[in-house]
């Protein structure tokens, strides 16, 4: 049972290859290999983003501003190579974009003290109104090809952009599993009093964890872009609130100190499969949005009715327990 | 052990010597030798100021530690010791003073500061990481390899009877395990000076026993230890001197060979007057058992403790003595159904109780001031007010509250209770801690209850909050409400009660009434012995 | 009364004098009162939901699923309107999906313990889900025979031509005052006697500071929270069903863009989103200062994008400049104490 609860990863991942599996009893087609990589290719970007946010929730944060931050940093990216700047030099702009937008949340929540909700859900409407105002509002379009290339290469029949996001999964994976600094987000999160009494840095985790959201949006950016091949004013409009949802449906705690990057991951792809499989199974695309919130609500739900019946099993093991305990 | 020392502390002293001769070292010439004299104090504190929302708890404080030291540091609760053990671990700036480090003024802001300097404290209250394995929980912030770290725990954790598999998460650490795991820190750490704030009150006579070996063979490499304990038997067993806190004032500091227990005692209780605002007639104890019980109590059980059956008569005080982690606390909130796991019988005044919660107990009769009152009983943030009538709001008015019959309870009990406001909507947290309390009290007392529990009452507040506190009881018994008295204060147990309940590891283990209920016997028993003394 | 004066409430009702003044310096349309009170419309679903969501944040709790229910309201109004329903009847449906939806928020958040920002997020995708669904969904439950083509149709464009009498609602006047406000004022009425004169207001105030403490002296939580909730539902629908006679159009995407208005409303108002503090009239004159300050901005030519630069940046900058007071208010307290007494 334990065992069970600890990994959530798993028990999502088992719900999302049956929910599959019984879309395919319905449309074989989503079972073809093609299929399945599609999938995972439309779920790169909020895999991406909500990898950065789980820092931030691990450290029992909220970032409410990942989506615009995305925005912003591919308005950044197709503006400049607009400009004639070299891709790598634009990607490094639309990185950069993404640390700054991070730190600025950062240095609100650790330096000003502004409770986290509020300082991004500011910046919420701070980002997406720079969007616009760098671009007049029209959608940044003609991109060069340089940049929709990458979106082309595959390697083994799987896209380009599927293994640079195993790769960033996975060194964010061993990082946060071997590198003890790394366990800093978990410690803050867990127990933000004993971590400071216990000399951690408390602050500098915070403003790290907020940064790296930050330089994970720019890289959800840059992956979008590619895919994409435009930015519109809209881009990643409402994925803060699907990075939320993915990291809890994957067993980040929003109370922190729990969860891990292959849990968001799955949370994520499991949010974006959901779009697939009704697709697949012929139900329009507007029941997106129903599917993930019931889905969420049940996840959550049943996880608290895990807890409790495990919570109520101690109780009882302990009552019995004690009543044998002589005084020694 | 405990009750020999307090017949005679001189035949006890030197009963000790012999069975440790390190002891001798509290002999004046040795310990100057050992460091002191030589080369001069490792810490020294002067003129330490501390205040809180406007509230100042430390108040001039001196203090000094020398290296290979044992210094015990008393006071009662809310004396300060807390407050100035942190103060030097970083985790609370002074307001005003100085500090010095082997003659060195330094300023320790945080504790990663303190960490640096050398300076380590193990806290009273656990900080553990839930989610985390108990092995990270002991090495973070320590920078070591898990198996380097591993294989310098583990015989720690043998001599101190530690049994936890190092790779399971915290959370499902007992109470006593996470001090435990907090004391493994205090030893892993390479400090000059180390802290312990009161390690031993969930350990066993043995494991307390190990700790101490540990501490002494630290302070042969001339480490000073500062020890927080409220068992004067452990103080005068291994402190080489003592500092006494009262009123966030130095009261005492001399060696531990010119001290008696006694005068431990004598230097933290607060003023002579107060003491005897406790007596009561003797005669009484035990008279006032009369017509039928008030509340009944069987076979309750918790995971905390088990089998608890007794009855409570109106006008009576029944104490319930026994250590931290006994299960007192927890008998007192499965009696007033906040704990929805426990079983047994609960009947108020012939009425059973359901055990449904708080407000089906106070409509019944029975209600339960808390022992931690900032977690679960005041309203910090709000007017003093709200927390009085907190409990009362249905009776303020069908649809509206009336203000005026608020007020007016409000301003009956600060006269009643001689609570120091300067208006009924000063917010809680900006009163001091013994005006909270009575705020609390206020709470409890404005649901005009039938019985009482009084967990902690006079925890962290002073003298005289304390006597209007034991005022408060004898006039509630005069007025035919039943008490139920935790405390940890065994004197105010024993002045108080009319009964005494034992209850030692989650069992309660039996009943002292009348001439029975003296200090000695009171403290034997909540070590788990019953028995009359030999 | 002087207590009032160093208010936060008296602070915003000063600002927003001035800002009028301001206002009304660079445009003098603002000095029209009719014009002035006619522009509140543009806002006014802002206060509709923002006015109970204080309630919510006093709990410290939050409930992001309103700008859902503004949808979800809306088109349930406009599609029981397309099938033969009295349009306020079909008002009154709308507002019982508010409540209904206020509801399972409430219940879900009180008794499991799971963060509300969890629960309304999910319920914040359900509701739109929903909404933009249900067309089709009463399509599949043989309800197709009410639209021309299947109610599907009215999943995009929205459903229009709403009878003139519902559209009267935000048009209509009381001399010179519109309908709207009069309504916003009696929901704050209500609301602030709700807050500040009942046993359950205080309830909230003391599950705010102190949950656990609430617990302890028998507080009945589980229905105080529950009663928050589903007011914070129905004021969202209530915003739906105006904005939807605004617009004159049902639409289940309405107020979509509403979340970080709404919630700046609250938070400016006073109210501490860890819970605890807040005041009805706060939200109140914080809400209308966002919406002529949009106004005004509008009116200078400032773009909507700049505006949501402003916003946000006025609500980090209130929240980091309360922190500070607050901090240095608790320093001088200390310094006062300590010298006092070193002196004595």
């Amino acid at each position: 049972m334990r065992r069970l609860l600890k990994s959530r990863e798993a028990l999502v991942a088992l719900l999302l290859a049956l929910l599959i599996v019984a879309t395919g009893l319905v449309n074989p087609n989503i079972l073809k290999f093609q299929s399945l990589v599609e999938i995972l290719n439309a779920s790169l970007t909020l895999v991406l983003i909500t990898l950065g946010e789980m820092f931030v929730i691990l450290t029992r944060g909220i970032d409410v501003s990942v989506g615009a931050a995305t925005g912003l940093a591919a308005v950044i990216l197709g503006t400049t190579l607009n400009l004639g700047w070299p891709v790598a030099l634009a990607v490094l702009a639309a990185l950069a974009t993404g640390i700054l937008a991070g730190a600025v949340n950062a240095f609100g929540i650790t330096v000003l003290r502004v409770p986290p909700i509020i300082m991004t859900l500011g910046t919420l409407g701070i980002y997406r109104g720079l969007m616009r105002i760098i671009t007049g509002g029209s959608w940044i379009e003609n991109l060069p090809q340089s940049i929709k290339e990458p979106n082309l290469w595959s390697f083994l029949g799987i896209p380009f952009f599927v293994w640079v996001t195993l790769f960033v999964l996975a060194a964010t994976a061993w990082i946060t599993l071997r590198y003890r600094p790394a366990r800093y987000f978990y410690a803050v999160g867990d127990n933000e009093q004993g971590a400071y009494v216990l000399g951690l840095p408390v602050r500098a985790t915070q403003f790290l964890a907020y940064t790296l959201a930050g330089l994970f949006a720019a890289l959800a950016a840059v992956v979008y872009t590619s895919q994409i091949g435009f930015v519109s004013m809209n881009a990643a409009d409402g994925y803060e609130l699907k990075a939320i949802a993915a990291n809890v449906l994957g067993g980040v705690s929003l109370t922190g100190g729990a969860g891990t990057p292959l849990g968001a991951a799955v949370g994520a792809l499991f949010m974006t499969a959901v779009h697939s499989m009704l697709i697949f199974l012929g139900v329009p695309g507007i029941w997106d949005n129903a599917f993930a919130g019931v889905i969420l609500l049940l996840v959550v739900y049943v996880d608290y009715r895990l807890r409790k019946a495990l919570e109520l099993q101690r109780r009882h093991a302990r009552i019995l327990g004690e009543t044998g305990v002589s005084d020694g | 052990m405990f009750a020999q020392r307090s017949k005679g502390a001189v035949i006890c002293a030197a009963a000790q010597r012999e069975a440790h001769p390190w002891l001798d070292i509290r002999n004046q010439t040795a310990f100057e030798e050992r460091g002191w004299a030589v080369a001069g104090p490792l810490l020294e504190l002067e003129g330490v100021w501390k205040v809180f929302s406007g509230v100042p708890v430390l108040k001039g404080v001196d203090f000094d530690l020398a290296p290979g030291e044992i210094h015990a540091l008393l006071g009662g609760n809310g004396s300060g010791k807390s407050t100035l053990m942190k103060i030097i671990a970083g985790v609370y700036t002074m307001d005003a003073g100085e500090m010095r480090l082997e003659g060195r003024p330094v300023r320790v802001d945080s504790p990663h500061a303190a960490h640096a300097r050398g300076i380590y404290m193990v806290p009273q209250e656990p900080q553990i990481f839930p989610h985390l394995s108990l092995l990270e929980n002991l090495g973070m912030g320590l920078n070591e390899p898990p198996e380097a770290l591993a294989e310098r725990v583990r015989p720690i954790m043998e001599g101190l009877e530690f049994q936890a598999d190092l790779s399971e998460p915290a959370a499902f650490l007992s109470i006593a395990q996470q001090q435990l795991l907090e004391i493994v820190r205090g030893l892993l750490r390479d400090a000059k000076v180390l802290i312990f704030d009161e390690p031993t009150s969930a350990l066993t006579f043995r494991e307390a026993e190990h700790l101490f070996e540990r501490m002494r063979r630290l302070t042969e490499k001339g480490i000073g230890i500062v020890f927080i304990s409220h068992r004067l038997g452990e103080v005068m067993e291994v402190a080489h001197r003592v500092s006494v806190l009262r009123d966030g004032e130095m009261v005492l500091r001399r060696p531990t060979a010119e001290l008696t227990p006694h005068d431990l005692v004598r230097a933290m209780l607060p003023e002579a007057t107060d003491a005897e605002a406790t007596r009561d007639e003797p005669a009484a104890k035990g008279q006032r058992r009369a017509g039928a019980p008030v509340l009944e109590v069987e076979n309750l059980a918790s995971e905390a403790f088990t089998d608890a059956s007794f009855r409570l008569y109106p006008g009576e005080v029944l104490g319930i003595a026994g250590l931290v982690g006994s299960g007192r606390t927890e008998l007192a909130e499965a009696i007033v159904g906040l704990d929805p796991y426990a079983r047994g019988r609960v009947t108020v005044a012939g009425r059973p109780l359901l055990r449904r919660g708080p407000a089906e107990a106070q409509r019944a009769g029975l209600v339960y001031v808390p022992e931690d009152r900032h977690a679960h009983g005041i309203f910090l943030d709000l007017a003093s007010l709200y927390t009085i009538s907190a409990s009362i709001l249905p009776e303020l008015g069908r649809l509206f509250l009336s203000t005026t019959r608020e007020t007016e309870i409000g301003r009956r009990f600060v006269d009643s209770l001689n609570i120091k406001l300067r208006s009924l909507w000063q917010t809680a947290g900006t009163l001091s801690g013994g005006n909270q309390q009575k705020v609390v009290l206020a709470k409890a007392l404005a649901t005009r209850p039938r019985v009482v529990i009084l967990d902690e009452p006079t925890r962290g507040i002073d003298a005289s909050a304390r006597r209007d506190v034991y005022r408060l009881i004898r006039a509630l018994t005069e007025q035919g409400v039943g008490v139920v008295l935790i405390s940890s204060e065994l004197e105010e147990v024993v002045e108080l009660s009319d009964r005494v309940l034992v209850m030692h590891r989650g069992r309660v283990l039996g009943e002292l009434a009348g001439d029975a209920i003296t200090l000695e016997r009171v403290t034997e028993a909540s070590f788990g012995n019953l028995e009359v003394p030999a | 009364m002087a207590r009032f004066f160093r208010s936060w409430e008296f602070a915003l009702a000063v600002l927003l004098v001035l800002e009028l003044l301001v206002l009304g310096m660079i445009n003098p349309t603002f000095y029209n009162l009719e014009n002035l009170l006619y522009s509140t419309l543009d806002f006014m679903h802002i206060l509709f939901a923002a006015l109970p969501l204080t309630l919510v944040i006093i709990t410290a709790g939050i409930d992001i699923s309103g700008v859902s229910i503004m949808g979800l309201a809306s088109i349930t109004l406009g599609l029981s309107w397309v099938a033969g329903v009295n349009v306020f009847v079909a008002a009154g449906i709308a507002l019982l999906v508010g409540v209904l939806a206020g509801l399972f928020n409430g219940v879900f958040v009180a008794k499991t313990d799971v963060n509300p920002l969890v629960v309304t997020l999910g319920t914040l995708f359900m509701y739109a889900g929903l909404a933009q669904g249900l067309p089709s969904l009463l399509d599949l439950l043989g309800f197709k025979a009410y639209g021309s083509e299947g109610l599907a149709a009215y999943q995009y464009e929205g459903i229009t031509g709403l009878p003139e009498s519902f559209i009267a609602l935000t048009e209509g006047t009381i001399g010179i005052v519109p309908y709207p406000l009069i309504l916003v004022l009696l929901f704050a009425l209500v609301l602030g006697l709700l807050l500040h004169r009942t046993r359950f207001g205080r309830y909230l105030y003391l599950i705010g500071v102190n949950p656990e403490a609430a617990r302890y002296s028998g507080v009945p939580i589980v229905r105080a929270l529950v009663l928050a909730y589903v007011l914070s539902g129905f004021g969202a629908a209530l915003a739906g069903v105006m904005l939807t006679s605004y617009m004159t159009s049902a639409r289940a995407d309405l107020g979509g863009d509403a979340l970080l208005p709404i919630i700046t409303a609250v938070v400016l108002g006073g109210a501490d989103i860890l819970g605890g503090s807040g005041t009805i009239l706060g939200t109140l004159l914080a809400g209308t200062l966002l919406g002529f300050l949009r106004q005004g901005l509008l009116a200078m030519g400032v773009t909507n994008d700049l505006i949501q630069v402003v916003v946000g940046g006025l609500l980090i900058a209130a929240m980091a400049a309360k922190q500070l007071v607050a901090r240095l208010g608790e320093r001088r307290l200390n310094r006062q104490a300590l010298s006092g007494r070193r002196r004595g």
